[in-house]
């Protein structure tokens, strides 16, 4: 109850600044945008002792060797384990895809057992009338036929509109693949990002003359699988972690 | 119906989404719909030809959805256009954001089909009210 009503609250202010803002648009000339901030933040993780480098080195090797051999799926499992809000993301994916995956099942099934009811209503009818037109029937018979076959377009009706709202039903569980998209999207430029920025972070204590040479070949993530340039970028990354004993 | 005849422009970076709405729409009777993957390619379409009703999402690259209203609301042949907002983002500053930009409605996914009949009444029988 208590977010239904949250819902109406949002709903009753969205009404309210979206009504002063379309009398606003019916009133005045075109060409003044009303002013909207857009604030972002990032957290800057605070860097100790020896051991934390260590740990974050094994991390980026761990995270390098799984984006660049193991695959983007696997990747994003690894990046679970280490980062909390991304394993809520993938449990996120998990829950709705298994949910379309059953709204669809169950609609599918719904739909099969009343398509299963219609065909043998319509296969136990058939025959009887070709048994009229070969005027092999009796008119006792013919009377219980006409009345059969009226049942049968009568529940014909009902239950071509429940495969309707079954197709309905197969049609609506398919949003999951906008929603778990999305999530999917912020993933992918995560990982990219949690690599380069772990990588950043080793090249600052490479000593000056190699930190100017990895810095330009690790400029940006090398996830996008453009050819050569992430194979050149993928041994930078090896040789720059070996270098460092990761 | 007169409405049924009102031309929509569907606005959603993901294909799948379009493709519900507008079959959504048709089953609501409004068989004229046509899609835009961007706030972008949107614009583009609004100004070469003649559209009732945008329904559109946020987030999506190039230019999202609050980029799309606003550029809509700055120019005279689009400002009074009717634009029901779709989107994943359920929190309070985005829904905000949204009405301040020129939005007349906004609908969480996901969503159902009576919710959507429900938004896109409210709005034209505003709209009616107005005499727009």
């Amino acid at each position: 109850m208590s977010s239904i009503s949250a819902e109406e609250e949002l709903e009753d202010l969205f009404d309210s600044i979206a009504d002063a803002k379309q009398r606003e648009l019916h009133d005045t000339p075109a060409g003044a945008p009303s002013a909207s901030a857009h604030a972002a933040g990032a957290a800057q993780p605070s860097i100790s002792p020896t051991d934390l480098y260590t740990r974050i080195g094994n991390l980026a090797r761990q995270l390098h060797d799984a984006l660049s051999a193991i695959g983007a799926d696997k990747v994003l499992t690894r990046v679970a384990k280490e980062v909390p809000d991304a394993r809520d993301r993938l449990s996120y994916i998990a829950r709705v895809t298994e949910q379309a995956a059953d709204r669809v099942l169950a609609a599918v099934e719904v739909a099969q057992a009343t398509h299963a009811q219609l065909t043998a209503s319509t296969d136990a009818l058939a025959p009887r009338w070709e048994r009229f037109f070969a005027r092999d029937m009796s008119l006792q018979d013919f009377r219980q036929l006409a009345c059969d076959t009226r049942m049968h377009f009568a529940e014909s009706q009902g239950k071509s509109g429940v495969i309707g709202a079954q197709l309905h039903e197969i049609m609506m569980a398919q949003d999951f693949q906008d929603l778990t998209g999305q999530v999917i999207q912020k993933l992918t430029v995560l990982v990219g990002d949690f690599e380069s920025q772990l990588l950043r972070f080793l090249i600052e204590a490479l000593p000056p003359e190699k930190q100017a040479e990895y810095s330009e070949e690790l400029s940006g993530p090398s996830v996008n699988g453009k050819g050569a340039d992430v194979v050149s970028d993928q041994a930078q990354v090896d040789d720059l972690l070996e270098s460092l004993g990761f | 119906m007169e409405n049924s005849n009102l031309k929509f422009l569907v606005v959603d970076d993901f294909s799948t989404m379009r493709r519900i709405v507008r079959n959504l729409l048709k089953e609501l009777g409004y068989q004229d719909a046509d899609e835009a993957e961007d706030g972008q390619v949107a614009l583009q379409k609004l100004r070469a030809g003649k559209y009732d009703f945008v329904v559109c999402d946020i987030n999506m690259p190039n230019m999202n959805g609050f980029e799309l209203l606003v550029a809509m609301r700055a120019e005279e042949s689009l400002k009074k256009t009717p634009v029901l907002v779709v989107s994943a983002e359920a929190k309070k500053e985005d829904i905000v954001k949204a009405a301040q930009s020129g939005a007349n409605g906004y609908i969480v996914k996901p969503f159902t089909k009576a919710t959507l009949e429900e938004k896109l009444g409210k709005i034209l029988s505003k709209l009616e009210q107005q005499g727009a």
